[in-house]
């Protein structure tokens, strides 16, 4: 079996998961998007619950085709020696390790760095945990929304004066995952240079933390220790989402006079620039209540899209608040293909959500979620080396399927 | 030497997400040239937290820690000394990164459709809100408008009523600093194509779909026909007992989606009358609002009594998922922070000696590190004049 060329900057580059859920199979999709083979080592003991969410078939399981576009998957038993053997046979020939167990897991499988790098002295180990892989409270354990909360994020976000109400719940694996996607290809491309692998340890608090980097600078050089303070920002105002029709919500951010005169005309009251209230940045930041209800009050009975399009004509910074139906039937998105289509293996086309990026060589995105299992024969076989009657035998002794 | 230890890298960016994608590349040695306006020099210059001492341009905080690493080149690009000073340092250098507003490229002699006639081997890496072709109603954007087109905005915070207003997320710049983050990922990717190819690429970043993308598992199954759209705030919620409770000391998270969760609460409960009415595995399969209700109103109640960081080390230890919601004061103080390092000190001649915060991953080989302070406006333009006066003479091929 011959795998199709890809193009991409990371293309020849080979990539194995031992992932589960979200962040570390989004680390992988990152860099098959960029262009590297990425084979998740899956196995029917112990599979990622992602696979069985909502769905009786297990490859056909909707937020596991959402996370692992373009991969390849290979279904071994992580529970049996011959499996673990098999795997380090497959590092052996692989580039980078990508690994977000429960706490010490992958050492408890045979599968630690110390392990893999004996077998594969220069391989890029890549650890995942919600506080690293050592120190006082790696032992703990926490979903996204809790990565949030230690990191510092959720008590940013809620009302004035209310109790903190944090980030949307589904914020934080993804960008866990990028800072380790980032930290791979950096390792990936010391090793080009000088061969030398590395073991790479990503704490997802720590990577929350970096979201927000200039408020603990506040506290570095102030003491500072900023609250949330519903959509306040001390550099612009207006600025936060005010109501239109039909439930609908606009987005506007003013950063200068020049702009907050051109809304002032938008609103067909010009002479609010001139007050003494609105006048500059700080006197709308002393009144901006009053300023917020104003706002609030113009826009209540107009519809969000026109709206929109009126400001930015003005120049001014606005948006539509949008919700999942705007979402996906953004033309822009589309017009740009960040929505694509990808074939699985038996022709069915599926739409995803690409990359962020366009480069002038990326790489072609084409091949959706893979079934469990499905690539056992180009990794035991062509990857491998191993002949159809010893693939069979591990097949009969269950440590494939 | 470091990762990226050779690559030089002109920063043309003059807002948080370039600034802070440069930043990162410096992390693991890589030399960024910062390009500023003679005067008042980056517009994040005159951006807070500021501190009490120096004066602007020199008393950022947001500076600071952006451009900690770089060298500061003053120069009027709009001068004809300064486009002939600009072409010798595109030619010295291996990168060039942008977050200047579709177009503008173009407009200083870099046009991402035709640089690599000249500058083949040039990676350059432009990030805007919406890409280089923004429809008319997308040409003006902050942070807040790519939040809100992005969807996070909307659905944001998890449970709100209708009529509340959508909020910005935390802080003031996490678009940019996503963005930035994504750009850094794909420009050391090209480099590492280019090590094996030579040649430059055009890497074009959007805010938006950098954000939308990160929410992939769910936005994914919606395009796909898999989960319903629908204008509901809470579409992309889970359900359940989770969320934020105060405590004695501030706030504590609490996650409960699993049986070992429940039974853990049980124990640190003491096992209360009212939790024997729930039937087993009542979180997967009965999870009723009324005993959402319940549940809640009793974790408020004994959370009300307890301090976050202990009650988090009980829960932990029982294999229940509850954590502090930390602020500043609490992540100067994390033992694990210290234990990892996260913060750094940095001695700036005006702000002084303070902790920044650093990058969230250890590489055992080639570590993250802050060279240096940010530069003072201008402080490298002399000796960089010099320098590619020398080496920015030629094409480099």
């Amino acid at each position: 079996m011959i795998r199709p060329m890809r193009g991409g900057p990371l293309q020849g580059v080979r990539v194995v998961e031992l992932t589960k859920v979200w962040a570390g199979p989004y680390t992988g999709k990152l860099l098959a998007f960029l262009g590297a083979e990425v084979i998740r080592v899956e196995s029917l003991e112990s599979l990622d619950v992602t696979r069985t969410y909502g769905v009786a078939d297990i490859n056909k399981a909707p937020g596991f085709q959402a996370v692992n576009p373009q991969k390849l998957s290979v279904q071994i038993d992580m529970k049996s020696k011959g499996g673990i053997a098999l795997i380090l046979d497959l590092l052996r020939k692989s580039d980078v390790v990508i690994e977000n167990l429960r706490p010490g897991a992958v050492k408890r499988l045979g599968l630690g760095y110390e392990t893999i790098k004996a077998a594969k002295p220069d391989i890029v180990f890549v650890s995942m945990g919600m506080h690293g892989s050592e120190g006082p409270l790696s032992y703990q354990t926490g979903y996204a929304p809790c990565f949030a909360a230690l990191g510092g994020l959720s008590a940013l976000v809620g009302y004035e004066g209310e109790p903190p109400a944090g980030m949307n719940v589904r914020y934080a694996d993804s960008t866990y995952g990028t800072a380790a996607a980032y930290a791979a290809v950096v390792a990936l491309m010391h090793r080009r240079r000088t061969g030398a692998g590395q073991f790479i340890d990503v704490s997802a608090v720590e990577c929350m933390t970096s979201m927000i980097g200039d408020t603990l600078m506040d506290f570095a050089l102030n003491g500072t220790v900023q609250t949330c303070n519903g959509n306040r920002h001390p550099d612009m105002a207006p600025h936060g989402t005010y109501p239109c029709r039909e439930g609908e919500w606009i987005s506007i951010a003013v950063a200068s006079d020049h702009s907050w005169k051109a809304l002032a005309e938008a609103m067909g009251r010009p002479e609010l620039a001139q007050y003494s209230h609105f006048k500059t940045h700080s006197d709308r930041k002393a009144h901006e209540t009053q300023l917020d209800r104003l706002v609030s009050e113009w826009t209540a009975n107009r519809d969000a899209a026109e709206l929109v399009s009126e400001l930015q004509r003005r120049g001014i910074a606005a948006a539509k608040s949008q919700s999942s139906v705007d979402l996906i039937s953004d033309p822009h998105l589309w017009a740009r293909e960040f929505f694509l289509e990808v074939r699985d293996r038996d022709g069915q086309s599926r739409t995803i959500v690409g990359p962020s990026w366009k480069m002038s060589r990326g790489a072609a995105i084409t091949d959706a979620a893979p079934r469990l299992g499905e690539h056992n024969a180009y990794v035991l076989g062509d990857i491998l080396g191993l002949s159809v009657d010893e693939q069979q035998k591990l097949a009969d002794a269950g440590v494939t399927r | 030497m470091s990762a990226l230890s050779g690559i030089k890298v002109l920063e043309l960016s003059e807002s948080v997400s370039g600034e802070y994608c440069a930043k990162l590349l410096s992390d693991f040695g890589a030399e960024v040239i910062k390009l500023e306006k003679p005067g008042r020099g980056s517009p994040t210059r005159s951006l807070g937290p500021f501190a009490s001492r120096g004066t602007e341009p020199e008393r950022s905080g947001l500076f600071a820690y952006l451009n900690t690493g770089k060298s500061s080149i003053a120069l009027d690009i709009s001068s004809d000394a300064g486009t002939a000073a600009l072409n010798k340092l595109l030619n010295y250098v291996d990168v060039v990164i942008d977050d200047h507003p579709a177009g503008w490229l173009k407009s200083v002699g870099l046009d991402p459709v035709t640089f690599q006639n000249h500058r083949p081997g040039l990676v350059l890496c432009s990030i805007t809100a919406y890409g280089q072709s923004p429809p008319d109603d997308r040409i003006h954007a902050e942070d807040l408008n790519v939040f809100h087109s992005s969807g996070w905005g909307y659905h944001t915070p998890s449970g709100a009523g209708d009529s509340m207003p959508p909020l910005k997320g935390p802080g003031r710049f996490l678009p940019s600093y996503e963005s930035g983050l994504e750009a850094a990922m794909c420009v050391v990717a090209a480099l590492y194509e280019r090590e094996s190819s030579n040649r430059g690429q055009f890497i074009e970043i959007s805010k938006q779909e950098v954000l939308a993308s990160r929410v992939d598992y769910v936005l994914g199954q919606m395009v796909a026909g898999d989960m319903d759209v629908s204008t509901k705030r809470g579409a992309f919620d889970l359900f359940g007992p989770a969320g934020i409770f105060r405590c004695r000391d501030g706030y504590a998270y609490i996650w409960m989606s699993a049986p070992t969760h429940w039974d853990a609460l049980g124990q640190l409960l003491g096992h209360p009358e009212w939790m024997k009415s729930f039937p087993d595995r009542w979180l997967e399969r009965e999870c009723t609002p009324e005993r959402v209700a319940q549940v809640r109103h009793h974790i408020a109640e004994w959370l009300k009594t307890q301090d976050k960081h202990q009650a988090a080390a009980d829960a932990q230890k029982l294999g229940l998922t509850l954590v502090a919601v930390n602020n500043a004061t609490d992540l100067k103080a994390s033992p694990q922070y210290a234990f990892r390092g996260f913060f750094a000190e940095v001695d700036h001649p005006i702000l002084g000696m303070k902790l920044y915060p650093t990058a969230p991953y250890k590489l055992s080989a080639t570590p993250a590190k802050i060279q240096s302070p940010a530069p003072l406006l201008g402080q490298h333009t002399e000796k960089l004049t010099a320098l590619i006066d020398v080496n920015g003479k030629e094409h480099r091929s």
